[in-house]
């Protein structure tokens, strides 16, 4: 584990904490309600990935952007949403973030910045770069991160985006997930030469780095968010971490792109919840007993929404061509 | 009233509504110094600056992208696609992301952006720089079509296009630029969803879109002096569409053809004339008629382009036959 | 506190997993992670883990069974006691392979073995029949030819024969149910059935038995070919099929609507010979045909003659449209008509030489007497010519009644025009004097 910044403060690392167990539970009852068929279509599981989301959000403010994927819930928790409204959503409630009319795929929580999930591979880069071509546009200091997987490197639409945003030093940071696997393929297999190496080609300076440590990915954040503000932008990360589920709640039979084996190794050596609660307890920040109070406040508090959202009611028929065209 | 291009009239809008609100900016190829290669833009950039009218590398998605972005968090960005044939570069963009925003985050989201393309043959630029695919967007719900049909009616509906919270794709006919037209010195602006009849007649009526309006309007000046009375209208957004003033129209006259430069098959043509079927059936005394574009590419030679647009010729032709009670498709 | 084991959605669309095998037993302990059962979904065959330690119990789903997803087939208890054997009474039902033995609650549902009796097809193109009445008892003994059931198709009733001797083992649907032509209604045994089952044919909870036998013999004339079905006159009336053409009358779809309002039959121009298509001013070819010509029934017109002063009239007018709220003094005239014709509420066209009008007559009162749309079907026609020199009008009927109006120097000439369809003689009569009363004193008839 990285050293932590002097200007962290317990809180701080707490909130760290609290964040990527928010992300976990969150995932294991939305994993829940697919798989008793309480929840309709399918959905693209986080878990495994939480130190990139919370370490990212935790370096910005509430006024700065994101753009999100299909694999989206980590993002949308960690840029600040409410577990109710989420997994109102999830289920097709009027009382989701988007009032039902989004899902799993496309939540977008812009009282938090959140400008929305995106199944489109790859379909929020050119959002993220406009994002961040308001904030020039209108002199704010706002910052906007892309995030997007190794797979959406694949896509055109990154090199025209980093393009231009590297001839307009655009605000914005390329968040680059990268848990080695393209839906079910090998990123090798679909990526040739190196990923950092499509962004310095533009003259975008760019880091690769453990997304498994969320001291790491916050520190190093903090750092491009600061110079984004500068007007230095922009940048891109590479986060190298893992995917415990599948491409989505569906693929369970995967034995055929990667082992089991392999998977155990990252949930039981690489674990970014495990690994930062062990230094917690170890700098003496928290307690174990501590720790486990918070596990069991954001469990209770999940179940307690999930029971919220299964019991909400689904948005009246009326709504189905209302926000078609905005007024 | 003076009298000025479409060109003209596109320009002058854009400078107004830049002037009017800060938000307003404009990205796409050669917008700047360059203007267009139909110079509609000449003279922005000197007002306005590079930062609000923006060259782009070649980069169609990209800067759509770009301005859906921009759109979604506080700017009014008009798109400018240097020819409407790159519209199927920037589906995804347009169709999947700008389109569906609003309804996807359950009315949070706004993407207030503008797409300026054209449209229109007989320009002798193939099938590559010469198509008219609004009827293509208008399939897509979330999107608005307008369709001006002159310099007054271009600089009215972009400053509606541009204060519409929607996104709002504008075909200029690319034939058109330097057509003139009466337009007002003070401010106007035309509604959306409003259909201009422009010449009232009793014994047909001629839906026009685009550079089509003049063409009805010249079928209908032929009619005229057959003692034929044409009643001549321009829906001027393909979406949101005047239905009320159509099917009005319809009901009086008891026959239309339609007529757009869009591929007669699935296209606006057919859009309207099932309407007017529907709902206006027991008024019908004659089949109502599509006139579209040939459902081929648009091929190069002139002597090959020029019959794959409707004509005023072929639009008199038809309205004829159909006001004489020929028996057209009745066997 | 127990977990339940899930049959879990695992594929991209899948509805339901069969199980193949069980990888514990029930009382067996399990931990974590253990492989509880195989299943098979849409893709392939997934070994499914537990998700806690415990004991497998409560197992309801046997190998071979296929589950909904999220339907719970088992426990994962504190102790290896079935709960549903602790009496708690809240196990869910079990759920068996399909191809083992019935329970007995389902055996005593099962429809009995037998001759499979069908609702059959009678129409043309029935796709239901209304099961009428059953004319046998559950239990009862019948005949092939004994009548079994009714049953009311597009047509008309029908008695169905059973078809077949026995015993009627079970009634599969009610008298008043709709039941779907092909699915079976009853079932009829060789011996007399020990049970008998009587249902609806909405609560059949298994599909019907398909039936692999003859439907029952039906006594109506369904195995007529639909050629000859084709040829039986039609009772409607209707002026297309009174036509001589065997073809379609090519029209718009205005002209037809117009034809219908006014009452002219398009035929006529057929006979005559107009050329097709018709359109809306074929019409004007339609109505100057001679009637002899254009009737396709035999219509008298007959017409009634009267003349009242007109001084009455002159002066009542002349109030009314100044200070009672009427518009024209047509609209007046209009209202007349109607009331003394019965067409109240009703329209009325009212001509002169100059212009047309259109009123819908919407109760006695003067002010309720309102313009409506020209192309309105009208009740009665008034022809107002005392602006004209004319004196004598035979104009004949035209759709609906007419009314003419002219003047002499002291009186107003009314004449009333009308086709024997349009009213009886007397009727017209007693009409007529009112109008001509109402003309003649007009403040003693107001309201």
């Amino acid at each position: 584990m990285s050293a932590a910044k002097k200007t962290h403060n317990t809180e701080d690392f707490l909130q760290m904490y609290r964040q990527m167990a928010r992300i976990r539970t969150f995932e294991d009852n939305a994993n829940q309600l697919y798989l008793s068929a309480k929840m309709p279509g399918l959905t693209h599981m986080y878990s495994g990935e939480e130190a990139v989301a919370v370490g990212i959000c935790e370096a910005l403010r509430m006024t700065d952007k994101i753009t999100s994927t299909h694999r989206g819930h980590g993002h949308c928790v960690a840029k600040g949403a409410d577990f109710k409204e989420m997994f109102c959503e999830l289920l097709g409630k009027e009382e989701g973030y988007c009032r039902g009319k989004g899902g799993s795929m496309h939540i977008a929580d812009q009282s938090n910045g959140n400008l929305g999930a995106n199944a489109i591979v790859g379909g929020s880069m050119g959002i993220a770069t406009g994002s961040a071509f308001t904030a020039k546009m209108l002199g704010k200091d706002d910052v906007t991160v892309c995030f997007f997987g190794d797979g959406a490197t694949a896509q055109g639409l990154m090199y025209e985006v980093m393009n231009m945003a590297a001839l307009w030093s655009l605000p914005v940071i390329y968040a680059c997930e990268n848990n080695g696997y393209s839906e079910y393929t090998r990123t090798e297999e679909i990526a040739a030469g190196s990923i950092l190496g499509r962004a310095q080609a533009f003259g975008i300076e760019a880091h690769q780095v453990d997304g498994q440590d969320v001291l790491a990915v916050n520190a190093l954040t903090e750092k491009l968010v600061d110079r984004c503000r500068k007007g230095e932008g922009p940048f891109f990360m590479e986060l190298m971490t893992y995917r415990y589920h599948g491409h989505h709640v569906g693929d369970i039979n995967r034995e055929y792109y990667r082992s089991k084996q392999e998977e155990r190794d990252w949930k039981e050596n690489r674990d970014p919840i495990i690994r930062f609660r062990s230094w917690l307890v170890a700098e003496g920040i928290a307690t174990e007993a501590e720790l486990d109070s918070l596990n069991a406040d954001i469990r209770a508090d999940a179940s307690a929404a999930v029971e919220y959202a299964l019991q909400a009611k689904y948005p009246d028929v009326s709504e189905v061509d209302m926000h078609v065209y905005a007024a | 009233m003076r009298k000025i291009t479409l060109s003209q009239a596109v320009n002058e809008a854009l400078a107004e509504e830049m002037r009017r609100d800060p938000t307003v900016f404009i990205i796409g190829e050669d917008v700047a110094e360059a203007g267009t290669p139909f110079k509609v833009l000449s003279g922005l950039v000197e007002e306005f600056g590079t930062q609000r009218v923006v060259d782009t590398p070649i980069a169609e998605p990209g800067f759509m992208g770009i301005a859906v972005g921009a759109a979604m968090t506080g700017t009014r960005p008009v798109v400018d696609l240097m020819f409407g044939d790159f519209l199927f570069l920037v589906m995804d963009q347009l169709c999947n992301q700008a389109a569906k925003t609003h309804y996807m985050s359950g009315g949070k989201l706004n993407v207030p952006l503008v797409l300026r393309t054209n449209m229109g043959a007989t320009r002798r630029s193939a099938a590559q720089h010469s198509q008219s695919l609004h009827a293509l967007v208008a399939h897509v719900p979330g999107l608005k079509i307008a369709m001006p049909s002159s310099a007054y009616e271009a600089k009215g509906l972009m400053k509606t296009a541009i204060r519409d919270n929607n996104p709002v794709v504008i075909f200029e006919d690319k034939l058109m630029y330097n057509d003139k037209a009466g337009v007002p010195e003070e401010e106007y602006l035309i509604p959306f969803g409003q259909a201009n009849v422009l010449q009232e007649g009793v014994d047909i009526t001629l839906i026009g879109t685009s550079s089509m309006v003049q063409v009805c309007q010249a079928a209908a000046e032929v009619l005229a002096k057959e003692g034929i009375s044409a009643e001549v209208i321009d829906p001027r957004t393909i979406v949101p569409l005047d239905e009320e003033t159509l099917l009005k129209s319809a009901k009086k006259t008891s026959r239309v053809i339609i007529v757009d430069e869009g591929h007669q098959s699935y296209g606006v043509t057919g859009e309207i004339a099932s309407r007017i079927n529907e709902k206006a059936f027991y008024h019908l005394d004659a089949p109502v008629l599509r006139l579209g574009a040939m459902d081929v590419p648009v091929p190069f030679s002139p002597a090959l382009e020029d019959i794959t647009v409707p004509t005023p010729e072929r639009v008199a032709d038809q309205a004829r036959r159909l006001v004489r009670g020929e028996l057209i498709h009745a066997a | 506190m127990p977990l339940d084991v899930i049959m879990p959605a695992l594929g991209m669309a899948q509805q339901t997993g069969q199980i193949i095998a069980w990888h514990k037993k029930p009382g067996d302990a399990v931990a974590e992670g253990d492989v509880l059962f195989e299943v098979e979904t849409d893709k392939a065959a997934m070994e499914v883990e537990a998700l806690g330690n415990g004991f497998l119990t409560d197992v309801i789903a046997e190998a071979g069974a296929d589950v909904p997803v999220g339907e719970v087939i088992a426990r994962i208890s504190d102790t290896p006691e079935s709960r549903s054997s602790a009496q708690t009474g809240n196990a869910p039902r079990p759920i068996a392979d399909a191809s083992k033995a019935p329970t007995p609650e389902e055996e005593d549902n099962a429809v009995p073995e037998g001759h499979t009796v069908i609702m059959p097809t009678l129409g043309m193109a029935q796709d239901t029949g209304l099961l009428v009445s059953w004319q046998k008892n559950a239990g009862d003994a019948v005949a092939a030819d004994d009548v079994l059931f009714e049953v009311e198709t597009d047509k008309s009733t029908v008695e169905v024969n059973a078809g077949i001797d026995g015993f009627v083992a079970a009634l599969l649907a009610e008298a008043g149910e709709d039941v779907p032509v092909g699915q079976s209604i009853a079932i009829i045994s060789q011996s007399k059935p020990e049970k008998t089952l009587t249902r609806s044919a909405g609560a059949s909870g298994s599909a019907p038995p398909e039936a692999s036998e003859a439907p029952a013999e039906a006594e109506v004339p369904s195995k007529a070919p639909a050629t000859q079905l084709s040829l039986q006159p039609s009772k409607q009336k209707s002026s297309l099929a009174q036509a001589p053409t065997n073809g379609r009358i090519l029209a718009s779809p205005k002209v037809r609507r117009l034809a219908l309002e006014q009452g002219l039959d398009l035929a006529s121009l057929v006979k005559v010979g107009h050329p097709q298509p018709f359109h809306v001013k074929d019409l004007e070819v339609l109505r100057a045909l001679p009637r002899r010509e254009a009737a396709a029934i035999q219509k008298v017109t007959r017409h009634l003659k009267a003349g009242v002063p007109r001084q009455g009239w002159n002066a009542f007018a002349d109030w009314a449209v100044a200070t009672a709220g009427v518009h024209e003094e047509q609209a007046l005239l209009a209202g007349f008509a109607a009331a003394s014709f019965g067409k109240v509420p009703g329209v009325v066209r009212l001509e002169t030489p100059e212009q047309t009008w259109v009123y819908a007559v919407s109760s006695l009162r003067l002010g309720q007497i309102e313009k409506v749309d020209p192309e309105s079907v009208v009740d009665l026609c008034v022809h107002d010519l005392r602006s004209t020199c004319i004196e004598t009008a035979q104009l004949g009927a035209d759709g609906a009644p007419v009314l003419s109006l002219t003047k002499t120097d002291e009186n107003l000439i009314l004449t009333l025009e009308f086709e024997d369809v349009q009213m009886s003689a007397s009727k017209a009569i007693s009409a007529f004097s009112d109008f001509a009363g109402r003309l003649k004193q007009p403040l003693r008839h107001l309201l």
